[in-house]
Formats: structure tokens, sequence, C-alpha cells
């Protein structure tokens, strides 16, 4: 072997990368291409597609937002969760309080503070991540399944709040939801009368817009997270805590900021969802929408952005598409007719599909995404098949020695 | 590879590390006994012994990840066993670890840079902002790790998934990731093990050029006896958790109590093992002089 040529190369920062070094992952023109056709398609659609489809669009938008979050901290950080649907809950009653008006009709007797929509939705987001913060002591020192029957509680704390404190949350019957306005812009139908190419803009095609903005700013968010610096730590730690320890990282700190972090979007989330149902009852924050959530994004693939994106649009979408064709669909029938309710066909399929993804396809649709796209470059398969070896290898990722004391080391 | 180089010259801010009576305990188990040594700055030191000795809890010490119930280890005028594991990397010691501890979705570059952490601020928003002092941090310390990853060897498969790579490949990713968090002191957990004869070779060379050109301690942990015997400066001998010796690689060799913990009872020790140990003790003489 030659003598240190290579040792003067790393170590004093010699400029001898001309020659070998690594080619940076192939960029094809077709990607942005799509991205940009995509884009384009989906701004114009209000001008096509009737009220139905924009509305499913806004609280599709929102599975979206809440389903990044979710990711980020089971996919991303191995940290199981049950409370999202607490956290959405939060970001829901804050925006409906903070922007609601005070007064009432019968026994509700509703207080509200009237203040612009925009700060109902800051403080529904910054709410949400304060009730995270104070959970995430907690958070920072469980882990996997013990993280998610700590936080089960918080879920049950919500049932309770939202059905006793009847002046903010209009207790069991719920309370309606302000509409949203943007500096004098309201996203509801009229005020301002707005007809774009002699179409008008009503309620749900400004929703549209906004939903379409919030979900693309979490989308991009998560993915400069996972591309720098603390994404990589944070994955680290869901593969080895030693060893992300040891290269430095601030395990408990990290392990709380990512549920401050995924708190802050399930915030965000349930202002969506609040403003896409038109209001909020306590039956909408159960346990149920935590597992769906998770449903959203094991089905998406766990630690993939795109992926959970995907599967958010998949159990969002299915229960409302199944509702307004159940007349065309085998099987399922309308309110009061025979057969399967919408809802409860939706559910089946649900369950079918993470059966089908747990055995056939661990990487969910986002590692079905990538095989097609893969396909599609280079028919023989390249070497570089990130998601499957991400689920078929396992002789890495456990350190020579766990700590005794696991996670609370 | 011929026999110990002097370090060229030693960093200046490399104090040494003393170890002084740790005792680790596991329940009624002791793992480790009032072990002393002193690692002299810009030295190799081979901590070898036989399986179940206690090396890796000496590493686990070392790193913080295991706290000691008696003893200090000092390591200029920080405590380590004081310290939590982040903060013993933050002050400049890196572990590799014995049984590969990378992310196997990440790429090389992926996993190289998390060694960076320590040496970058980037937090939660101004990398999801992309703030462009994060992307510029991003990219000085890139460059950095692509020069490491070319030093050992992996600068063609930078962008390769690690879970892919072949095990000589990723035990030099994690020597790598080590090397990348820019150690004052290194801790390398059997960096061979596994290798083959070539590929040993190329990274006992590899340790010689770190030691020499960066001016950096090692401790390494092995159980290839030539390797040990021609890369150590010093050499300590544990054998059921107690010091038995501590010299050069010649004294070791010498020691007929080395002798007897390789050779000595031998229910747990692999015999190839053994006998190269005493290959390596005694090279010019017949091993197993001793029963």
């Amino acid at each position: 072997m030659s003598e240190s040529t290579a040792t003067a190369t790393a170590t004093r920062g010699a400029t001898r990368r001309a020659g070998r070094t690594a080619p940076a992952p192939r960029r094809s023109y077709l990607r942005p291409l799509l991205l940009a056709v995509a884009l384009l398609v989906l701004l114009a659609l209000p001008l096509y597609v009737e009220e139905f489809w924009l509305r499913t669009g806004f609280a599709v938008a929102g599975a979206i937002v809440g389903a990044i979050g979710l990711n980020l901290l089971v996919g991303t950080t191995g940290q199981l969760s049950l409370a999202h649907a607490f956290f959405l809950a939060v970001g829901a009653v804050t925006y409906t309080f903070v922007a609601g008006e005070s007064g009432g009709i019968g026994l509700a007797d509703l207080r509200g503070l009237g203040w612009p929509p925009l700060v109902g939705m800051v403080a529904g987001v910054l709410l949400a991540g304060l009730a995270g913060l104070l959970f995430s002591p907690i958070a920072a020192r469980l882990r996997g399944i013990y993280l998610g029957v700590a936080s089960l509680a918080l879920v049950f704390i919500g049932q309770h709040v939202l059905n006793s404190w009847t002046q903010v949350t209009g207790g069991f019957n719920g309370r309606s939801t302000p509409e949203f306005s943007l500096f004098g812009f309201t996203f509801g139908n009229t005020d301002p009368d707005l007809f774009v190419l002699e179409v008008p803009f009503r309620e749900a095609e400004r929703l549209w817009y906004l939903g379409l903005a919030l979900a693309l700013a979490a989308y991009v968010f998560a993915r400069n997270l996972l591309r720098s610096r603390p994404g990589r730590a944070l994955e680290t730690l869901r593969d080895s805590e030693v060893a992300a320890s040891v290269m430095g990282v601030n395990v408990q700190r990290y392990k709380g900021r990512v549920f401050l972090v995924s708190s802050m979007y399930a915030g965000l989330s349930g202002v969506m969802y609040a403003l896409s149902i038109g209001s909020i009852a306590p039956e909408s924050f159960g346990l149920e929408l935590s597992v769906l959530y998770l449903a959203m994004i094991v089905l998406g693939g766990l630690g993939s952005v795109g992926g959970a994106a995907l599967g958010a649009l998949f159990v969002s979408a299915l229960p409302l598409v199944f509702q307004r064709y159940a007349d065309a669909l085998p099987l399922v029938g309308g309110a009061g007719e025979g057969g399967l309710a919408p809802g409860e066909a939706a559910r089946y399929l649900f369950g079918l599909a993470i059966i089908l993804v747990v055995l056939f396809q661990p990487t969910g649709l986002a590692g079905l995404a990538a095989r097609f796209r893969r396909r599609g470059r280079d028919p023989g398969g390249g070497p570089a098949d990130r998601s499957a070896s991400a689920t078929s290898d396992s002789t890495t990722s456990v350190p020579s020695d766990p700590p005794a004391q696991g996670s609370t080391s | 590879m011929d026999g110990v180089s002097a370090a060229a010259d030693v960093r200046s801010d490399v104090p040494p590390v003393l170890v002084e009576d740790v005792t680790v305990r596991f329940g009624a188990i002791t793992a480790l006994s009032q072990v002393s040594f002193t690692v002299e700055p810009g030295t190799i030191h081979a901590i070898i012994g036989p399986n179940g000795a206690g090396k890796s809890t000496m590493f686990n010490v070392l790193s913080g990840v295991y706290k000691a119930a008696e003893g200090q280890v000092r390591f200029g005028e920080h405590r380590l066993d004081r310290m939590r594991p982040y903060q013993i990397a933050g002050i400049g010691v890196a572990r590799s670890f014995q049984n590969i501890a990378l992310s196997p979705a990440q790429s090389v570059a992926e996993n190289l840079m998390l060694g960076r952490h320590h040496l970058t601020r980037a937090g939660f928003v101004a990398a999801g902002l992309r703030l462009p002092r994060a992307t510029r941090e991003g990219r000085v310390h890139g460059g950095r790790v692509a020069e490491i990853a070319e030093f050992l060897d992996l600068g063609d498969k930078l962008h390769t998934p690690v879970g892919v790579l072949s095990y000589g490949d990723q035990k030099r990713v994690e020597v790598a990731r080590a090397l990348c968090t820019e150690p004052r002191l290194l801790l390398l957990d059997e960096p061979v093990a596994g290798m083959n004869a070539e590929e040993t070779d190329r990274m006992a060379e590899a340790v010689l050029e770190i030691r020499s050109a960066l001016g950096i301690s090692v401790i390494l942990v092995e159980h290839d006896m030539g390797m040990v015997m021609s890369l150590a400066d010093r050499v300590t001998v544990l054998d059921f958790g107690r010091r038995i010796a501590d010299g050069t690689p010649a004294e070791v060799q010498s020691d007929p109590e080395v002798i007897r913990a390789y050779l000595g009872s031998g229910d747990e020790i692999d015999p190839s093992e053994a006998a190269e140990a005493a290959a390596a003790a005694h090279p010019s003489e017949t091993p197993g002089t001793t029963s």
C-alpha cells in the first residue's frame, strides 16, 4: 500500500477531490417539470371542478398537515403517540375561542374573544405547541409503546375538557367555527364577491387555496428538516439512541423538540379541521381520530413526508367519496338504506389496506411510488434501493452494548 | 507493516486520558474492578483481553454510556465519568461501534454528517426554513465529510445507502463517522473484526495515518493480535474485569499472566485466537510453554 498521500488529502484539506469524488444522485429535469404541471393543475382546479371536490381537498390538506406532523414523531423518530387527536383539539378549540364571538343560543352561553381569525390560527398552533411542550418532559423520557400509552391519557383528558368546559368548547353539542379571513379578505361565500374567469369563487374555492398553501408549506418545512442536521439526528436516534448520543446528539432534548414540532403541526391541522367541518364537537377528537392518523402514516410509509401526504389523502378522502357515490358503489348504501354505511365501508377498506401494506409493502405508498419511479428510470433497478434497505436490512442499528437502563440513561 | 512509529507531531490540545480505579457493577456482577491506565497524548493505546474481560464495558465508560460506580476518568480538565455521552462527544471524544450502529436507510454522506452534529448549529427552525446560514453550514461541512470519506476509500459510495454496503465498507463508515467529529481522542471498538486480510491491512494503515497526521490519541479494542502488536504504543490487558498487565507490546508479550489468560483455561477461548495470541506473543519461540 502506498504512503500517506491519502492522509494529506483527508487531513490537511488538500484539493485532490477532483478525480474520484462521488457522482451526486442523478438529477432529471422530468421531476421539476412534473411538479410544476401538478401545481398548475391544482391551482386551476377550482375553475373546473365542483364544490364537493374542493371541500374534500381542503379536508385532505388539513389531514396532510396533521399526518406530516405525526410522521415526524412516529416515523422519523420512532416515538409512538396516540395523543395527536388531543393536539388537534387544542388547535381547533383555540381557534374557535379566539376568533369566535361571545353569545349563544339557549342553554349555551359561549365566550369568544372575537379577534382576527389569523390571530386565532396562530394562537391555535402556538397553544398546541405549548401543550406539547408541557408534555415533552414525559415524551423525552419514554420511548416507543410506553409513550403511546402515556399519551393516551391526553386524549381522555381532552374529551373531558371538551365535554365540560361549555363556555369555550360548546360542550357536547359543540359550537360553530368562525369563518377564516386574512387582512379583510373573507374565506366565505361573500365579502368580497369574487369572480375569476366568470366562475364564482365562494367559500370552497377560497379555502381550497388556503389548504393548498398551508399543506405545501407544511410539506416543504418537513422535507427541509429531514434533509438537514436535526433530521439526521432524529433518524439516528430512532435507529440507535446510544449511537446518536455518542455522536453528540442530546437525545432527550431532541425527543422533546420533535414532540413540540409535531404538536404544532397537529394544532394547525386542528384549525383546518375545524374550518373544514364548520364546527367543533367532542366526538370529532376522540381516540378514533388518533388511530386514523396512525393509519395514514402507516399506509403512506413511516418516515416519508410524501408518504404521509399520500396516506392522508387516502384515509381522509375515502369516506367522503364513498358517501357521495354510495348509489354507484356495490355493497355500499346511503343513509337508511341497505348495505354498509359509507364510513363503515371506508373503515373496512383501511383495514384491508393496512394488512396488505404490512404484508407486502412495509414502506407504504411512498415505497410503492419509489419503486415505480425507479422502474421508469432504469429497468434493472438501481442499487440505491433506499426504502427497501431500510426494512430488509437488520444487521445494523444495534450498538455493541445497549445501556442496561434503557432510554433513561 | 513495520513496527511502532512515534507520532510525528502531537496536537497541543490533546491531554492525556487518566483512568483511575474504575469499577463498574451490574447488580451483583462486577464488570470492571479498579482498572487504571494512562493514555499518553498522541499514542495508540490498545485494550485487549479474552471475551468478557470488560473491554467494551471500559469503552462504554469512556464514552459516557455507562457510569462508573467508583473511580474517575480524566481527560484534561474534564471528568468523563461525570458527563453525558453527548457532552463527551462535544469535547472531542469520538467512538466507533463494534456492532455497526449506523442508520441503514441513510446514505454514507448523511451518516457521516451526523459526525458533524456537535460542530454545527442549525436547529429546527433554521433547517426547516432553509435559512442561508443552515445551507452554508451544510455545504461547508459536506465538503469536509467528502474528504474524510475519500480518505477511507468511501469517496465513490457517498450517496449509497449504508444498508446495501458490504460489511467491510460499513465498518469503514463507522470509523469515518467517528473521524468526522474532528476528535482529539478516538475510540475504536474492534475496527477490523470480520474483515479480510487486505481490508485489515488497509485499516491498520489508516489508523497509523490518522494518528501521525492528526496527532490525536487513539484507544483501540481489538482481537487481531497481529494488528495490536504492530500498531499499539502501549497495551493494557484486561481479564475478568481486572487489569492484569500494562506496558509496551514487548513487555506485555512476555508477561506470564497474559499468556496464562489467553492460553490457560481454554474453555471460552477460540483456539485459533489463542494460537494467534501465542504467535504474536512469541514470534520466534514455539507457543504453549505454560499449560
